[in-house]
Formats: C-alpha cells, structure tokens, sequence
C-alpha cells in the first residue's frame, strides 16, 4: 500500500493542473467555484430596461447561471477594482466564471477571478481593469493612488472623508 | 365586448413572457453609503471615516456600492436618481461614507437587494467617526 500511495501521490504532484485555477481567500462564506453563465446587464435583468451592450460599461453587470441564478459580479482580479471591463465583452454570451462565491447573509456576491469561453481553453485572469486603466493613464504599481478622480476626492476631502481632518503623523 | 377581452389576455401574456421582471417595491432607507466588497467579505475593517480612502478607491475601480443600514442590511445601488450609471459613479464616488436616506425601488433577487433610488432625501454627511480607533484602513497613512 505504501508503494501505492507514493504512486498516487506523485501522480497527483505532476498532474497537469489548470493555470490560474482561482484562489481561495479564506473568506468567510466563500466558496471556490468555475461557473458556466451568461453575462447580462443587472439593471436589465430585473427590470427589462435594456440600452445596447449591457450599458456599455456603465452599468453593473451579473452571470445568470442555466438554473437562473444571478450572481452579481462584484469584483475582477485587480486590486480594488470590478468585474465590468473583463465581462463586457462577452455581453450576452456564455463564459465561465473561475472565481469566490460568496454567500454572506446580507448579500450575495462573487469575486471573477479567471475567464474562458469553453471549458477547452485556458483560464485567462480578470484584469482588463488593469490593461484598460494603464491605456487611459500610463502604468503604475498602485492605480488607486494616481488615478485622476481619486487624487481630486481626496485632496478635496482628505483620506478620513471630512475636510481639515487630518491623520496624525504616526498614521 | 371582444376586443377588450383579447386586450386583456393580451396584456396577461406579455407580463407571463416577462417572468422573472419583478415589480419593485418602493422604501425609503437610511444607512452608510459603502463599497461593496469589503464590506460584505468583511476582508478589513470597511465603515466609517477610517475605511474613507478604500471606499472611494473602490467606487472609482468600478465595485458597487451599497448601502448599509444601522441592522447590516445592505442595498446595492444600481441607479442613482437620474443617472444611468452604476459603475463609478462620479456622484457616488464623491458622497462614499455619508449617511443617506434615499427614496428608491427595491428588487430583491438571489441574495441581492438591488436599489435603484429615486431621491436622496438627506445626507448628513461622514458622522461614523473610526479613525481614531483604526486609522487608516488598509495600508495606513
């Protein structure tokens, strides 16, 4: 038996393994998952008011699953930033989603973390946030510190939200 | 007498065919205007003027906002009065951690209570102090 196990384990040591299969942040509620949905317009979805292209970016966009589940898609790969760029492309159409599902009570959401068309091709990570803001803004390591509309909100307000209070040094 | 019956049977059909197109139900909500994400994983700690900056990086990277009421319900914003736009909202992104009251329509479906709100009937501002208790979150100054 022991022959046996080393064989399985080797076997599964060098089996090939998807790349970017999604991470699991030890959430809690959190569930790994690959789901295969189409993406639609949130705001359509739920109230038949559907402009062209799922909003063309503007609008929230969900993963309506064949049972009729739909997932909001809260967040991509890139660090404090959505889902929208890496879905809207596919407006429409069927993907599979590799990423969190996560069912807190108040709300639940799920995190696109990989995308492929078919279960064939190889998962692709969510950052057309990333690739999208670099075009618009040049590249930098921490968007969320240079991007234009954050630096003007801030300077207006502070990083507390309320103007003239400031953190302390220390902070 | 006809016609108005086929009208009617007519209209039933349609409202069949539109199926999961739920009535939404008007309500007025009052609660801190939060980003999304880290609010529900609970990933770091997300109210109030400690988590200001991450909420505002948040908003402008496109992760919806909701509303989060004194009891932990949240109400994820789809539609702010008359604007059509729910991913980065430029009026959002400028009122991130003010406590709101908003008339809206809420839809709820498969864990989401989507709000598409109608009115901001107050804002009172930033009034969740946090930062003297967690500073800056994440990352510090």
């Amino acid at each position: 038996m022991t022959g046996l196990r080393t064989i399985l384990a080797l076997t599964a040591a060098f089996a090939p393994s998807p790349a970017f299969a999604a991470d699991s942040w030890g959430l809690p509620n959190e569930t790994v998952v690959e789901i295969e949905a189409k993406v639609v317009d949130v705001a359509c979805t739920l109230t038949g008011d559907c402009p062209d292209n799922c909003g063309g970016g503007k609008r929230q966009l969900g993963l309506l699953t064949p049972d009729g589940k739909l997932r909001l898609a809260a967040k991509g790969a890139v660090n404090f930033a959505g889902a929208v760029p890496d879905l809207l492309p596919h407006c429409g159409k069927t993907v599979f989603a590799d990423g969190l599902l996560i069912e807190n009570p108040a709300m639940t959401i799920f995190m696109v973390q990989n995308l492929r068309l078919s279960k064939d091709e190889d998962l692709k990570p969510a950052t057309a946030f990333r690739t999208e803001w670099t075009a618009k803004h040049g590249k930098a390591d921490e968007w969320y510190r240079v991007d234009p509309l954050v630096k003007k909100v801030i300077e207006a307000d502070g990083v507390f939200g309320i103007k003239g209070l400031e953190p302390k040094t220390d902070e | 007498m006809r016609r108005p019956s086929i009208l009617l049977a007519l209209m039933l059909i349609t409202a069949s065919a539109s199926g999961s197109l739920a009535e939404g139900k008007r309500v007025q909500i009052t609660g801190e205007i939060v980003d999304t994400w880290c609010s529900i994983t609970g990933i770091m700690f997300a109210a109030g003027t400690a988590h200001h900056q991450c909420a505002v990086w948040c908003a402008v990277g496109g992760i919806p906002v909701s509303i989060k009421t004194e009891n932990g319900d949240h109400y994820m914003v789809l539609k702010l009065e008359d604007e059509d736009t729910s991913v980065a909202n430029p009026t959002i992104v400028t009122i991130q951690t003010h406590e709101v009251t908003v008339d809206g329509e809420l839809h709820e479906r498969d864990g989401v209570k989507y709000l598409f709100v109608s009115k901001v009937a107050d804002d009172k501002g930033i009034v969740t102090m946090t930062h003297e208790d967690y500073g800056i979150v994440p990352f510090g100054r």
